[in-house]
């Protein structure tokens, strides 16, 4: 979980992040933005309207013979003035130093400023209204006329112009939104199928990918991963020479020291020099096993690289083989070595499979006295599998995972094994997708080695 | 008995020179293709012990010119190499038997053997096996010159057994050489035979049973 919160973000989230934040702070203050316009000249007008009514209202302004100004509005008028469905309207016409002539005693008045009509908003009886006050000469006298109005239509327009500009912008948002995430994810979509195409193909595949319909940006990443293919490939094929040059190179002349020994020892009369010789031709056997078993684990590490060479195999054959190859040495020592084979068929390397069971079949024939039995055993039950099982004196369960190892051998080994069998045993398994286990024959005695191959039906086959 | 080796290795075709000489057969060592295409124009063998890995032309190619000029002598190849595939080709091209590097002297001189039995039995009626010899178109055995007995199945698989002597012969491949001269066989018949057959040449050859594989026969040499 910690490598969770390690990782870099994907390039989908970043692209996301990357481009809704902006898209969302854009459509927000675009959103305010028509707000402000929209709600502006709303307020113009209705202003207007309260300033068209001061100015109206000092029409009604006369000047007395005194110079005092006075005002007269017909009562009807002061009703229609008054009148509004929906606000409550103000308004007071005062004289020099404020004192009243006329309408809301205790309606303020906008202090002047450079600006006549002077415009605000104040609070008035508890509830914030919108002033304006209007300055005229009534003759020499300065007369203020001042219209109030709550402000219930406005509030009722903002509230409407508000709502239809969320509403708009906010489907707006939703549709940018919903664009950029979809364009992200189809112009991600090549990427993906790229990844996918690795994953899915096989460990031994070392075909290059198609680059034609690969994207630009990571063809670079695609052309370097199929160079790199290419050159598991040729450096496959090169160690597969080696191996095959080496093999023969370390072959032939083993073969030839091993026969000409052989030769000796028939020729030589002496007892005390045959012995000898006996010990030298011991010793290239054992030679000439190890190399064996080297190239042979070598052969099936080289295997494992390649997809090549994987064919059907009938298992039976297999037996057939390796109980065919050893039969005389175990005719020599009186070992009961037999076969048992049911009709069973795996995809694999027949070569490799011989080898692995034949090694298995050289255990169990060195650890079997003479009277014992070693069976090789096929079948398909309820997956293909391989097996030896020997009446010899078996492998000690503390040791049963260490003799995988290359180079160990178990406490009880003996003859001239070099230790790489079972680890060559175990190598052919794992290219086969086929599990190794090892354990004691039936009433505890001896040794049941067996290897279980999947099952071709379950589609789980190498 | 005539043997051609064509084996570049000195070490190795000394070695299987000398082995196959003391038991008895002239020999001709020769180190490449090209010598053994001459030797092979020149005069004629009984049996070719021909390694795949020679210089220039390999081992596999003289087989198969040898095959195409209708040379019909029994050819054994050495390999020094694991893969199937070699040994598959070499039997597909024309190979009797193959041997893989290294092997035992005993196993090279019985494979041998086996060929010019085999071969000698397309074209004579004769047949030796250790101590014991065939007459295949009378139908006949004996033992030092005395005669032994043999029921026709009896002969059949004796003779089955004999030209696949040194390999395991299975229980069906018995009963199908038996099987022209009776209608139903089972199994267990053949046990019974091969019993019967085994109390006839004692002293003389050595049938085996492997379990699950079938029986082998081997000769008490002289």
């Amino acid at each position: 979980m910690r490598m969770k919160s390690d990782r870099v973000p994907s390039v989908r989230t970043r692209l996301l992040t990357l481009l809704l934040l902006p898209a969302v702070a854009i459509l927000v203050a675009g959103t305010l933005g028509d707000y402000f316009t929209v709600i502006a000249p709303f307020r113009e007008a209705y202003d207007q309207a309260l300033i068209d009514t001061a100015i109206a209202l000092a029409g009604r302004v006369v000047s007395r013979s005194d110079g005092r100004p006075t005002f007269f509005l017909p009562p009807d008028a002061a009703a229609i003035l008054r009148r509004d469905k929906i606000d409550s309207i103000y308004f007071r016409v005062s004289g020099p130093g404020g004192s009243l002539i006329y309408g809301d005693a205790d309606l303020p008045e906008l202090p002047g400023t450079g600006a006549n009509p002077v415009r605000g908003s104040v609070t008035y009886r508890g509830a914030p209204i919108r002033l304006v006050s209007y300055r005229t000469l009534a003759g020499s006298a300065l007369v203020t006329i001042s219209v109030g109005e709550t402000l219930q239509k406005r509030n009722r327009a903002q509230t409407a112009v508000l709502t239809t500009a969320v509403a708009v912008d906010a489907a707006e948002l939703g549709l940018i939104l919903l664009l950029i995430w979809l364009g992200v994810r189809l112009a991600l979509a090549p990427l993906g199928n790229v990844a996918a195409q690795i994953y899915r193909r096989s460990a031994r595949d070392l075909a290059p990918l198609p680059i034609e319909r690969v994207p630009i940006e990571i063809r670079g990443v695609v052309e370097a991963l199929n160079r790199l293919f290419a050159r598991v490939t040729r450096a496959s094929a090169e160690q597969r020479r080696f191996l095959e040059s080496a093999a023969h190179q370390l072959r032939t002349p083993l073969t030839g020291i091993q026969a000409q020994i052989e030769l000796l020892i028939d020729d030589e009369a002496e007892p005390a020099r045959q012995e000898r010789l006996k010990l030298i031709l011991d010793g290239a056997r054992r030679l000439s096993h190890t190399t064996h078993q080297l190239l042979a684990l070598a052969r099936s590490d080289e295997a494992a690289t390649l997809d090549r060479k994987f064919e059907e195999v009938d298992l039976a054959a297999v037996v057939a083989t390796v109980v065919n190859e050893r039969i005389t040495s175990a005719f020599a020592t009186g070992i009961d070595f037999g076969a048992d084979m049911d009709p069973a068929k795996i995809s694999g390397v027949p070569w490799l499979l011989a080898e692995a069971v034949g090694n298995l079949a050289d255990n169990a024939l060195t650890y079997t006295p003479a009277g014992g039995r070693v069976t090789v055993r096929c079948g398909h039950g309820p997956a293909p599998f391989l097996l030896v099982s020997d009446t010899g004196s078996g492998i000690a369960p503390g040791d049963r995972e260490r003799v995988l190892d290359r180079f160990y051998r178990g406490g009880n080994a003996r003859g001239d094994g070099s230790g790489l069998g079972l680890a060559i045993v175990q190598e052919v398994a794992q290219l086969h997708g086929a599990t190794l286990a090892i354990d004691a024959g039936a009433g505890g005695e001896g040794t049941i080695v067996k290897l279980q191959f999947p099952d071709p039906e379950a589609g789980t086959a190498v | 008995m005539r043997v051609l080796i064509v084996e570049d290795d000195p070490l190795v075709g000394d070695a299987v020179r000398r082995a196959l000489e003391s038991h008895g057969y002239a020999v001709d060592l020769v180190a490449s293709a090209e010598a053994a295409g001459s030797a092979l124009q020149a005069e004629s063998f009984d049996l070719a012990v021909v390694d795949i890995g020679l210089p220039r032309a390999s081992g596999l190619q003289l087989v198969r010119a040898q095959r195409r000029r209708g040379a019909m002598m029994p050819v054994l190849i050495l390999t020094a190499r694991d893969g199937l595939d070699d040994r598959v080709t070499a039997l597909d091209l024309g190979a009797d038997d193959y041997l893989t590097k290294p092997f035992q002297v005993p196993e090279l001189v019985a494979r041998c053997r086996a060929l010019i039995r085999r071969a000698n039995a397309l074209s004579s009626t004769q047949l030796a096996f250790g101590v014991l010899r065939l007459d295949l178109a009378r139908r006949e055995v004996s033992m030092d010159a005395k005669a032994i007995d043999l029921t026709h199945r009896e002969w059949s698989i004796l003779e089955c057994l004999i030209l696949n002597a040194g390999r395991i012969v299975s229980k069906e491949r018995l009963k199908s050489a038996v099987v022209n001269w009776s209608g139903d066989l089972t199994p267990n018949a053949i046990e019974v035979y091969v019993s019967r057959l085994r109390a006839k040449l004692v002293g003389a050859a050595n049938i085996r049973a492997v379990r699950g594989m079938g029986y082998r026969i081997d000769a008490h040499e002289k």
